[in-house]
């Protein structure tokens, strides 16, 4: 088994198989204990329609030997996890799952598990990954992947509902999911009174608990008829598309805040789209791209662009956008530039951190487009260390340098008060100098109408 | 036989986790049986939207429908 050496940090849990690289491409060995059930599936053409509908990543069979079987699956373009994703793609995540078990049960088949991180972003939409998620139904039992649904989806869902998206970064320190009794402690007392809440939380936490130390539990037998299961998936997926969150504000205004003159605001995007389109890039990575306007202006053709922002409200818009437009390559990622998400779980390489993934998707560019004040007065972070930052992410670098005089610069140093004197180094030469040792700047103009530069930069080999 | 007791091992579903289920799916018949009959009574006055994505819903893009049916066929 020498594939076994390269197998995935993050693929040892289930022992029906494991995810492994071949020469750059990621391909998945499924183990003999689960013939049995991928021979069942393909007779019964499982996969196909999941396939034409976008639901499943689609796979061919490589290699079939009595020792394993190899699938190759379509090769994702970046891997983005919950802890990653605003609300609504949350929940488009969460429906996929729900969809994918009624579609598995209505042929005989049911989910093995329900974790967050077998779906993923692919091409504007929510898509499945574990392919191997799937096992024979067991007549008139119970879903065992109930829980981990609930502490995957149910709960973050419903408690960034009721305190804000920012909760769904608790992911990150829940590797499997939320537990049910932080979760029916963190909800307001008046959820008892929904059946849905009251059933799925608030009961469930108090039967786990009671039932936590029993060691016997084959001793009980539990029957649950496939059409009482099959209320039980459609009830929660109603109840999840009903879900929303409170804090929406108005969106569409963003553009309206910024100290921009129209005419500015149309220079910075055609000089950008000349840069890029002169060199036909086809990956980008916005670094604080808001909705997604400027890549959205982009006249080139792209790839995919990811675009990583702090705001989850910007993000959240800008999912809106690609749902309604259909765009399949607009990857919005809810990222914070001075705290990217880490590596967690089995010696911190189960799920690897944000920055080793974008490095690997390798964009072609980055835009930094009024990011950088933030970064350095806000983020009090230097140029040298934002430079090499920007550095290790991209060969090229499109980077915007608001000046002193910027009125959103002064708006932050003023923030600063007696200490403003301690960020006498924001300025011009100093930036120049920094990005020097890491990049040769390639072009350089000034935006009319505003206090601000765009370079094109190059890193140095 | 193997099989099935490996996947015991895989992870633990919760004894809780199971016995809720019975209580879970009870819940949810009662709300979809009652939003069923308001979807009734709604729809006999016409005040109903028609549901564009529900659970069974998949969705195909329309170039790729037309050579599946004549496979299929």
């Amino acid at each position: 088994m020498k594939s076994k050496a390269h197998r995935h940090e993050a693929s040892f849990r289930d022992p029906s198989g494991f995810i492994f690289e071949d020469g750059g491409t990621v391909k998945r060995a499924i183990n003999p204990i689960y013939f049995p059930v991928y021979q069942a599936l393909c007779d019964n053409d499982f996969f196909a329609p999941l396939f034409k509908a976008k639901m499943l990543i689609p796979h061919v069979e490589e290699e079939q030997t009595p020792e394993r079987i190899v699938l190759k699956p379509d090769q994702l373009d970046l891997m983005t996890y919950p802890y990653e994703w605003s609300f609504d793609q949350f929940k488009q995540a969460a429906l996929l799952t729900l969809k994918l078990q009624n579609y598995a049960l209505e042929r005989g088949f049911s989910l093995k598990d329900a974790s967050a991180y077998n779906v993923t972003f692919q091409k504007g939409r929510a898509i499945f990954i574990d392919t191997l998620s799937f096992d024979f139904y067991q007549k008139d039992q119970p879903w065992r992947a109930y829980k981990q649904f609930v502490m995957h989806f149910l709960s973050p869902l419903v408690l960034a509902h009721y305190h804000g998206a920012e909760v769904l970064k608790m992911m990150q320190n829940h590797i499997d999911g939320i537990p049910v009794s932080l979760v029916a402690s963190l909800l307001p007392k008046r959820t008892k009174l929904s059946p849905t809440l009251y059933t799925n939380i608030h009961l469930l936490a108090k039967l786990e608990a009671k039932h936590n130390d029993e060691y016997k539990p084959k001793s009980r037998k539990m029957h649950l008829s496939k059409k009482a299961l099959s209320n039980m998936i459609r009830s929660l997926y109603d109840y999840i598309d009903g879900l929303e969150l409170k804090q929406q504000t108005e969106w569409g205004d963003y553009y309206n805040k910024t100290n921009y003159q129209p005419e500015a605001f149309i220079f910075k995007k055609q000089q950008i789209d000349h840069w890029i389109s002169q060199r036909a890039l086809k990956k980008v990575l916005d670094v604080g791209g808001n909705d997604g306007t400027f890549v959205r202006a982009l006249s080139e053709d792209l790839d995919l662009a990811v675009v990583a922002d702090i705001d989850h409200n910007a993000v959240a818009l800008n999912y809106a956008q690609v749902k309604a437009n259909k765009e399949d390559n607009i990857l919005p990622l809810w990222f914070d530039v001075a705290q990217p998400s880490p590596g967690i779980g089995w010696v911190n390489q189960e799920r690897s951190p944000i920055l080793n993934r974008l490095s690997k998707w390798g964009p072609e560019v980055v835009l930094a487009l009024a990011v950088i004040h933030h970064m350095t007065l806000s983020g009090n972070v230097p140029f040298e260390d934002s430079a090499r930052f920007f550095a290790g992410l991209s060969p090229l670098l499109i980077i915007e340098f608001p000046k002193r005089k910027d009125s959103w610069v002064d708006s932050l140093l003023q923030r600063k008060r007696e200490f403003i004197n301690h960020f006498d180094h924001y300025h011009q030469e100093n930036f120049e100098s920094a990005f020097a040792q890491y990049f040769e700047t390639l072009e350089q103009v000034e935006i009319p109408g505003s206090k601000r530069i765009l370079y094109l930069m190059k890193t140095r080999s | 036989m193997g099989y099935f007791s490996m996947m015991f091992l895989y992870f633990d579903p919760g004894l809780g986790a199971m016995l809720v289920q019975a209580i879970v799916a009870a819940a949810a018949g009662i709300i979809l049986f009652s939003k069923n009959l308001m979807y009734k009574v709604k729809s006999f006055f016409g005040l109903t939207k028609p549901q564009e994505d529900g659970i069974d819903a998949m969705e195909f893009e329309q170039d790729e429908k037309q050579p599946n049916e004549e496979q299929s066929s």
